[in-house]
């Protein structure tokens, strides 16, 4: 599992917040820059500090000058920090708003048989919301990294060349280590990082089947896998910190070393006792100055440790979020002057290459203005076959035509006809809103009309008329006044085709009875396709074909 | 069945640390060491530092008088001491961590279980589950960081130590500068929960819910050429979450400026006032106060975490306060249920008849206990097979055997009867097929299908089915009703269906029409 999912990083998930972090552009770089800006406030601090203790001996006054140096230097660091976080968490909501774009897109393009839903739904909110922190704080804190060490090196260089070329010595062997030891650390914690995810995953699932898991007083046995699960993740990570932790261990040695050899170094030199021969004398202000940035070159790469977490999280995100379906392209748009014909021909749909075709060699003719009701066991593709004609599903051979024309040559003939889904659509706004969907040209009259027609009246009255504010769950409405609200919509939409999917589920016989004059209205004069489980509804049919 | 503590989250963990308390211990002492040596090697250097140059300008003989064995070896048993113990502690605190940790979700479940059922079944929906979850990690972020305070902690006591061998004065500056600096965080991180905490949770929701209900009617969108609209919609509600993060993390960039102030007067001061000492303390003073404030970042990163892991302690606390009672049952023999009123005898087979929306499925779940709390529970008498079906991800075997342990010979005539065995033999890997979260895989109707077995699997003495045969086309739907009358036969259990579909109607033998089921109802 492990090989397979290093590749899948390799493959997409970092190529994929590479073109993310490309998108994002300048923003992205501002952090990284407000963390450079850092650098000559690190050094003047250091400045400060030295010339400090040099000028203490000939009394405060002397020292006074580099003394407020001191203050002022820490305080711009504070107020530098403070605008890259700024610039980060701009970066971050930039790269999350484009994420979400294309996630948003995808739910929304891509609907039907797969239940891809709360997967999409998870990946588009906390998915993105992982995003955050790689571009918040890992992607400038890995520039800053690389620059930073190599700045404060060059500013000891004007001090000390010997004590720069030091700290450049503790840096090959640190990069070298963190090559091997890093990238085995990496991997583990990655896989530790993974396994934790999956126990929340775990336990989230149980907690949603809690009504099932009461009512089955399955409760102690649950709670036993639960805890099973958990001693095991936490057995094998800790053997997997061992060596994952000796990164960290590598980091701290280098930074311990590098001030303890440029401490020595500069002492001696101070004490004139070295060994051998240098070529340069420090006095102590150099020296000084040297000591005090030392830890500074093993501080950025301690920071970018503790973003590594926000990195590993974004990537598990983005494998996700890379893997989600493009949306259907949105293409021309077909209209038909009379109900078209409408056929089918040997056609095959598979969702995954693969697996069972769910459609696999369907045929059926619509004679123009033919109602045709589809009966067909569960499962057995009745919404793929109503999503295909509307280009949500993909059609893997055969051939549709509309009117004598294939479907590929003709466009989207999602203008041209009218839908209503087993979930109805609902957008913010009054219920007139929600109709005049269908007909944007729609008069009030009209939408008075086909509201009675439908027997939405009732609610009319109680809720305020046609004015009866909706939000996008529906603000009280049952499923059967959705559906009711779906069938109006149809009822309104001057269109030649009319595609219902399970009109009347979820519908007691009487409720269903209501429908039935409204659906066989809605069929009048159109190319109708009718997927349903109910008799009744089929029996208004021109015609009923089992799949 | 509560117990009086006021945090059972705290006794929790208190038992937990307890339990590995050696490893905490251990990790606490390590990160004192690293904490106190960082300091400690930095500050040393300074002194060593200005000591040799002023050594140096008085000659060799001064040089050569001056002890450099001891600092020097000093320095570097320092270095090493750092690395050392920053491995230990950090492997010694994960290890303790993550063991106590995996007690805290099988314990937060079995409370949960434990809890009322308007409290418990509420947390496990949508949001309010996510939520929980989020929660779970807020508090195992802070136990994983229980060693942080001793590492800051330790910086301060160092450079403390070390300002003082300068001046008194100087000490104080850095005790007070640490002081004002962590109790500013503090505030500052607690303000920004109370603000933008629960708007955050808010907005997520309401983004959540959008585009839930976008995305499951994504054919009308297209129909009606909405989905430009939609989109919109949803990503103003993504846009307003993200300007209410970068709101939060102003604050964050305050606790960097107060920080950074307070390093700069402290470090500043602190040589200002060692100024009358010998100058190598005075060097010692000010980069050791630099070090011990530095060290304190961290902490103040814990206050951040802190402030947000409080609010969801108080959650889980809620939750916590409910101990898992002695495991029931199931009943071997009918007793009499008590159905609005009348009392009706083991075995008989009743529908619940009434309009959509008219409350039937509410009845079942009365029944159940689900609704509210039943004194002794009553589900020890009863199998269900919900409405939505709900399954665990796992295998086909994992989903059944919620039903108790059986011999695969059941499990199969189960599927059987439920009209899946052919079905479930067709898989790859059989029983032991992965379903997928919330059966994914399977099709509507086999989820449905495979929920009934499960309920047929539970030798109840009553049936609870709630629209058995929904999205079952006719032919499957007669063979699972014909082999599920065959069953009752056999087993003699009673049935209490909920359809609105006329053939499994066909089952009962008698239809109680929802309007006479008043809200007495119990096992008699």
């Amino acid at each position: 599992m492990s090989a397979s999912f290093t590749a899948d990083l390799d493959a997409v998930a970092r190529p994929w917040l590479k073109s993310l972090g490309a998108a994002v552009g300048g923003r992205a770089r501002a952090a990284a820059w407000w963390l450079l800006a850092d650098i000559p406030a690190a050094i003047a601090f250091a400045a400060g500090l030295a010339l400090a203790v040099d000028a203490l001996p000939r009394g405060l006054f002397a020292a006074a000058p580099w003394l407020a140096l001191i203050a002022i230097s820490a305080l711009a660091r504070g107020l530098i920090g403070a605008r890259a976080v700024r610039a980060g968490a701009r970066a971050g909501a930039a790269a999350k708003a484009l994420a979400r774009r294309q996630a948003v897109a995808s739910a929304l393009g891509h609907a039907g048989e797969r239940r891809t839903g709360g997967q999409v739904l998870t990946a588009a909110v906390e998915g993105v919301e992982a995003l955050d922190g790689h571009f918040a704080r890992f992607t400038p804190n890995r520039v800053a990294a690389v620059a930073a060490p190599l700045a404060m090196i060059a500013a000891v260089a004007v001090a000390s060349p010997v004590a720069a070329v030091i700290l450049l010595g503790t840096l090959v062997p640190f990069g070298l280590v963190m090559a091997l030891a890093g990238m085995a650390a990496a991997e583990e914690s990655r896989r530790q990082f993974l396994a934790l995810e999956r126990l929340s995953g775990l336990f989230l699932d149980r907690v949603r089947a809690l009504p099932v898991v009461l009512a089955f007083q399955a409760e102690g046995g649950v709670t036993r896998d639960l805890a099973q699960a958990a001693d095991a993740l936490a057995a094998r990570t800790i053997r997997v910190l061992r060596v994952a932790f000796l990164s960290s261990g590598a980091l701290e040695f280098f930074a311990a070393l590098s001030v303890a050899l440029v401490a020595v170094y500069c002492g001696f030199n101070l004490l004139r006792l070295l060994p051998f021969p240098v070529g340069e004398q420090l006095d102590l202000k150099r020296a000084f100055f040297a000591l005090a940035l030392a830890p500074e070159v093993y501080a950025p790469m301690r920071r970018l440790a503790a973003a590594y977490h926000d990195r590993q999280a974004a990537e598990a995100a983005a494998q996700t979020l890379a893997a989600l379906p493009a949306p259907a392209p949105e293409p021309e748009a077909a209209t038909f002057a009379a109900p078209p014909a409408i056929a089918f021909r040997a056609v095959t749909v598979t969702y995954v290459a693969g697996e069972a075709p769910v459609l696999d060699g369907f045929d059926l003719e619509l004679a123009p203005g033919e109602a045709v009701a589809l009966l067909a066991p569960s499962g057995g593709g009745k919404t793929t076959l109503l999503n295909l004609l509307l280009g949500l599903a993909p059609l893997s051979g055969g051939e549709v035509t509309v009117g004598g024309r294939r479907l590929s040559h003709l466009g989207s003939i999602a203008p041209a006809a009218a839908w209503a889904g087993q979930t109805p659509l609902i957008l913010p706004g009054t219920l007139a809103d929600n109709l005049a969907l269908a007909r944007p040209d729609a008069t009030r009259e009209e939408l008075e009309a086909v509201a009675r027609a439908v027997g939405l009246d009732a609610v009319l009255a109680a809720r305020g008329g046609l004015d009866a504010p909706l939000d996008e769950r529906g603000a009280g409405l049952s499923g059967g006044e959705r559906r009711r609200l779906s069938l109006g919509r149809a009822l309104l939409k001057p269109a030649t085709i009319l595609l219902l999917d399970e009109p009347t589920a979820d519908l007691d016989a009487a409720s269903e009875a209501d429908l039935l004059p409204v659906i066989a209205a809605a069929m009048r004069g159109r190319t109708a396709l009718v997927a349903t489980h109910s008799q009744a509804v089929a029996a208004l049919a021109d015609r009923v074909v089992r799949l | 069945m509560t117990t009086p503590s006021p945090s059972p989250l705290a006794d929790l963990v208190r038992d937990q640390r307890r339990k590995h308390a050696a490893g905490l211990r251990l990790a606490a002492a390590s990160a004192a060491i690293v904490g106190a040596a960082s300091v400690l090697l930095l500050g040393l250097s300074g002194w060593f530092l200005t000591r040799a140059a002023i050594a140096g300008v008085a000659g060799l003989a001064a040089a050569q008088a001056f002890n450099v064995l001891l600092p020097s070896a000093g320095i570097r048993l320092l270095a090493i001491l750092r690395t050392a113990f920053r491995y230990l502690e950090r492997l010694s605190g994960h290890a303790a961590a993550l063991r106590a940790l995996a007690a805290i979700r099988p314990a937060l479940f079995a409370a949960l279980a434990a809890a009322p059922p308007r409290q418990a079944l509420a947390l496990s929906r949508g949001e309010a589950s996510a939520r929980l979850v989020q929660d779970v990690d807020a508090v195992e972020t802070r136990l994983i960081r229980l060693s942080t305070p001793w590492g800051g902690g330790a910086a301060l006591a160092a450079g403390v130590a070390m300002a003082t061998g300068a001046s008194p004065w100087s000490a104080l500056v850095v005790l007070v500068a640490a002081a004002a600096s962590l109790l500013a965080a503090r505030a500052l991180a607690k303000r920004l929960t109370a603000q933008t905490g629960p708007a955050v949770q808010q907005a997520t929701g309401e983004l959540k819910d959008a585009l839930a209900a976008y995305a499951a009617a994504a054919p009308e969108l297209r129909v009606y050429g909405a989905r430009a609209r939609a989109a919109a919609e949803v990503e103003a509600l993504g846009r307003r979450l993200d300007d209410l993060k970068q709101r939060a993390l102003a604050a964050q960039g305050a606790i960097l400026i107060v920080q950074g102030a307070a390093l700069g007067l402290a470090v500043a001061l602190a040589v200002a006032f060692a100024h009358d000492a010998a100058t190598p303390l005075a060097a010692m003073a000010g980069l050791a106060a630099a070090m011990a404030l530095e060290g304190l970042g961290g902490l103040a990163k814990a206050f951040e975490q802190d402030a947000g892991a409080q609010a969801a302690a108080a959650r889980l606390d809620e939750v916590l306060v409910h101990r898992p009672g002695p495991a029931a049952a199931l009943l071997p023999a009918g007793p009499a249920l008590r159905l609005g009123g009348e009392i009706f005898a083991p075995g008989e087979r009743l529908a619940i008849t009434g309009r959509s929306g008219s409350g039937k499925t509410t009845v079942l779940e009365g029944l159940l206990g689900l609704r509210e709390s039943a004194g002794a529970s009553p589900r020890a008498a009863f199998a269900w097979a919900p409405q939505e079906a709900t399954l665990i991800a796992g295998t086909v075997r994992d989903n059944l055997a919620l039903a108790g342990v059986h011999p695969d010979d059941a499990l199969w005539e189960a599927l059987s009867d439920a009209g899946l065995e052919a079905r479930v033999r067709a898989l790859p890997r059989g029983l032991d097929t992965w379903v997928g979260e919330n059966g994914e895989r399977l099709s509507g109707g086999e989820r449905r299908r495979l929920s009934l077995a499960r309920a047929l699997l539970r030798g109840a003495p009553w049936l609870l089915l709630d629209e058995p045969t929904e999205g079952l086309d006719a032919a499957t739907e007669a063979l699972v009703i014909e082999r599920l009358a065959r069953r009752l036969d056999r087993t003699g259990q009673g049935l209490v269906l909920v359809s609105h579909r006329p053939a499994p109607r066909a089952l009962a033998s008698r239809e109680l029409p929802i309007e006479t089921l008043a809200s007495s109802r119990a096992i008699g």
